[in-house]
């Protein structure tokens, strides 16, 4: 076990050196000039190789990739082009931002995913609760997410009003860290949280779904009903097997989300990472594009860790070696 | 990793109160009467998108208490099906009519939730296919404990020295209650199933081909096993079976399904020694046997042909197209049964058994009707 976990991290700080590498290089090979967010056009050249020197953008692409790397190694994304900060000054506050919807968003999500599934996986085959089931899951997967949150705003911000529709609390409230515990953030961070939880959720009830509907149908359900347990308790042993699966997709899938959560971001306007990342890539902000990038790439091989050793103690039958 | 902790090998000695709590249970169990199961005009037909199929047709026997009952005949031809309506385990939209009283109490048509109260703790079942019988990701006791604990109100810890017994019972180590069933072979899978199936020490027991899955070498301890525990722990029992040696071995009743209808039943002795259905006779060419001394070697004889369709069953006997003396009549209408003392059959020409004996013994009667067929 302990053997397997080293192997895996090993492989790990592998794959996210490699897409280190590949980033590093698609920047610096793709034809922009990163200055321009900054000197207005015209100015002298003298000024530009000022800049780029002072951005470590001067010398061969080689040179500069070996600082990255140890700068990297010890921690040290290096500072924003743009806000002449640190990067993880830049970065933390929306790090933060983002959990706030992302991590509420993904549990909710994924738990009522998977509850619901077991309701209609379990329900009558062909039966009122399946079919709408089925079909509500299959129509808002198939909707984009944008749509979702344009809905939103729509329904519970313009026209009910219940909402405010952007950002994350009204001007002249609490700034840092105390804002978070005020009536105004949670206000504010319903409806994107909600986005979330209706983005993330059909995936997780039609997989879990179809894990219960072939395992109803196996011997072990049969001699669980033979002896006269309650029905929840059935339905229970259906759902805990289709788990399996589901963990598997799960996790890998959280951090793609994470990704895929800049379009909420974008569209209730909320202060996260996953916007600021768009931002710098088109401003050319390196070092803070190549450290979001870095978050996830971190985050997406952590998840398949950490769905293997979840799938494991799930699953007896699986064996580390 | 494990989802227990209850106890390891090492502490598996349970409390004095744990002990004092099993006893308790282990009296109450064990003075559960053997069950009397009357079945009565039994049909079942599945819904299927051609219509109903009618597994099973007017099927009527009786289990006394402490007997055990042997259901053959072929696959398809309905034996498990009546087995699963009993416990209440047909597939959704499928028609059950007739009657079943367990000890006087109707079962056929229960709700789930009367159902719940019936299973285990008046009949119990050990599954076909014991391979997939068990939950992959809990672990065995638990899943023993489980059934118990569905009944009586009794701690885990007494639950888990039930099912300690109950394995010591079908030759299994205690400690093993830990393991998964990935971790068993498939003898000893069939034996959890059995020990799951006596936890509660149900008056009826339901055992459905319990050794279908297993090599002849583990089918014959599992069956001597069950002989075992039947005599030792007088259950009632049916013990449904294509082997018809099992059932010589076994059971002290037999019913011989043929297409989802009884073709013959009555004291096993009888019935094998005197068959008065065709199909009986058939049956018991198929099955080798040891040769006996001074006596020509009995040849394997197999019936030509196959069961009919149940989704358009024929009119007539519906053993007529693979009976060797069917005539005409046979065709068109359908036997009444026939009793002969406490043996009976479904046959128009019950009174020609003798000679029918004769003649099915001999290879050329079935292959002469293989080849017009």
């Amino acid at each position: 076990m302990r053997a397997y976990i080293l192997r895996r991290l090993a492989q790990s700080v592998l794959v996210i050196w490699a897409v280190t590498t590949i980033m590093f290089f698609m920047f610096r090979v793709m034809p922009a000039d990163p200055t321009a967010i900054l000197l207005e056009r015209g100015l002298s050249d003298e000024a530009r190789n000022a800049l780029l020197e002072q951005w470590g953008l001067t010398g061969s692409l080689w040179d500069q990739y070996v600082a990255y790397l140890g700068n990297l190694l010890v921690g040290d994304f290096g500072s924003s082009f743009l806000y002449r900060k640190p990067v993880w000054e830049v970065l933390t506050p929306l790090i933060i931002n983002t959990l706030w919807i992302a991590v509420p968003g993904l549990l909710l999500g994924a738990a009522l995913g998977a509850a619901i599934g077991t309701a209609v996986g379990w329900a009558r085959r062909g039966g009122k609760l399946e079919r709408t089931g089925i079909f509500l899951a299959t129509v808002i997967r198939g909707v984009p997410n944008f749509v979702i949150g344009i809905a939103l705003l729509t329904v519970f911000s313009s026209t009910l009003g219940w909402f405010p529709g952007f950002g994350m609390g009204d001007p002249g409230q609490n700034v840092g860290f105390a804002r978070y515990f005020t009536l105004d953030f949670l206000h504010h961070l319903a409806l994107p949280l909600i986005a979330v939880i209706i983005y993330f959720m059909p995936e997780n009830l039609l997989l879990m779904r179809s894990g219960v509907v072939e395992n109803r149908t196996e011997d072990y359900i049969e001699l669980v009903r033979a002896k006269g347990v309650s029905q929840g308790r059935v339905a229970w042993h259906a759902a805990r097997n289709s788990m399996l699966p589901l963990i598997t997709w799960l996790f890998p899938a959280l951090a793609e989300t994470i990704a895929g959560i800049v379009v909420i971001e974008i569209v209730f306007s909320w202060p996260g990472v996953g916007r600021e990342l768009v931002l710098a890539v088109t401003r050319q902000d390196y070092p803070v594009a190549q450290a979001a990038f870095f978050l996830l790439a971190v985050m997406i091989v952590l998840a398949n860790l950490a769905a293997d050793l979840v799938y494991g103690k799930l699953d007896p039958r699986v064996v580390y070696k | 990793m494990t989802s227990t902790s209850l106890a390891t090998p090492e502490n598996r000695t349970a409390s004095p109160a744990t002990m004092q709590a099993l006893a308790t249970l282990n009296d109450r169990l064990a003075a559960k009467p053997a069950a009397h199961l009357r079945v009565e005009k039994l049909s079942i037909a599945y819904s299927t998108a051609r219509g109903p199929f009618h597994a099973v047709d007017d099927v009527s026997f009786e289990v006394k208490p402490g007997t055990n009952l042997g259901l053959v005949g072929e696959s398809g031809c309905g034996k498990s099906t009546v087995i699963k309506a009993l416990i209440g385990l047909q597939p959704e939209g499928t028609k059950v009519s007739g009657q079943a009283l367990l000890d006087g109490q109707e079962i056929l048509g229960l709700s789930e939730r009367a159902l719940q109260d019936v299973r285990w703790t008046k009949i119990s079942l050990i599954t076909q296919s014991a391979m997939n019988s068990l939950d992959p990701v809990y672990c065995i006791g638990d899943q023993i404990c489980e059934a118990i604990q569905a009944h009586e109100s009794v701690s885990r810890a007494t639950a888990w020295a039930r099912a300690e017994e109950m394995f010591a019972l079908v030759g299994l180590p205690a400690s093993r209650l830990h393991d998964f069933p990935h971790q068993f072979s498939g003898g000893m899978r069939q034996r959890t199933v059995i020990a799951m199936a006596l936890a509660l020490n149900a008056g009826m027991l339901l055992a459905d081909e319990p050794t279908t899955a297993l090599d002849p070498i583990m089918q014959s301890q599992i069956m001597s096993r069950i002989r075992g525990i039947h005599e030792h722990m007088r259950r009632s029992m049916i013990l449904v079976t294509h082997d018809i040696a099992v059932v010589a071995e076994t059971c002290e009743n037999t019913v011989v399904m043929y297409a989802g209808k009884v073709a013959e039943k009555g004291p096993t002795t009888d019935v094998l020694a005197r068959p008065l259905h065709p199909y009986t006779m058939g049956l018991q060419n198929a099955f080798p046997r040891l040769p006996v001394k001074g006596q020509p070697r009995q040849a394997l004889i197999s019936i030509p042909g196959i069961v009919p369709n149940l989704l358009r069953p024929p009119p007539g006997c519906r053993f007529a197209g693979r009976c060797p003396f069917a005539t005409e009549r046979c065709h068109i209408e359908a036997p009444a049964v026939t009793a002969v003392g406490a043996q009976s059959a479904a046959c128009h020409y019950i009174d020609r058994a003798p000679e029918f004996r004769e003649a099915a013994a001999r290879p050329e009667t079935w292959r002469k009707l293989g080849a017009g067929a």
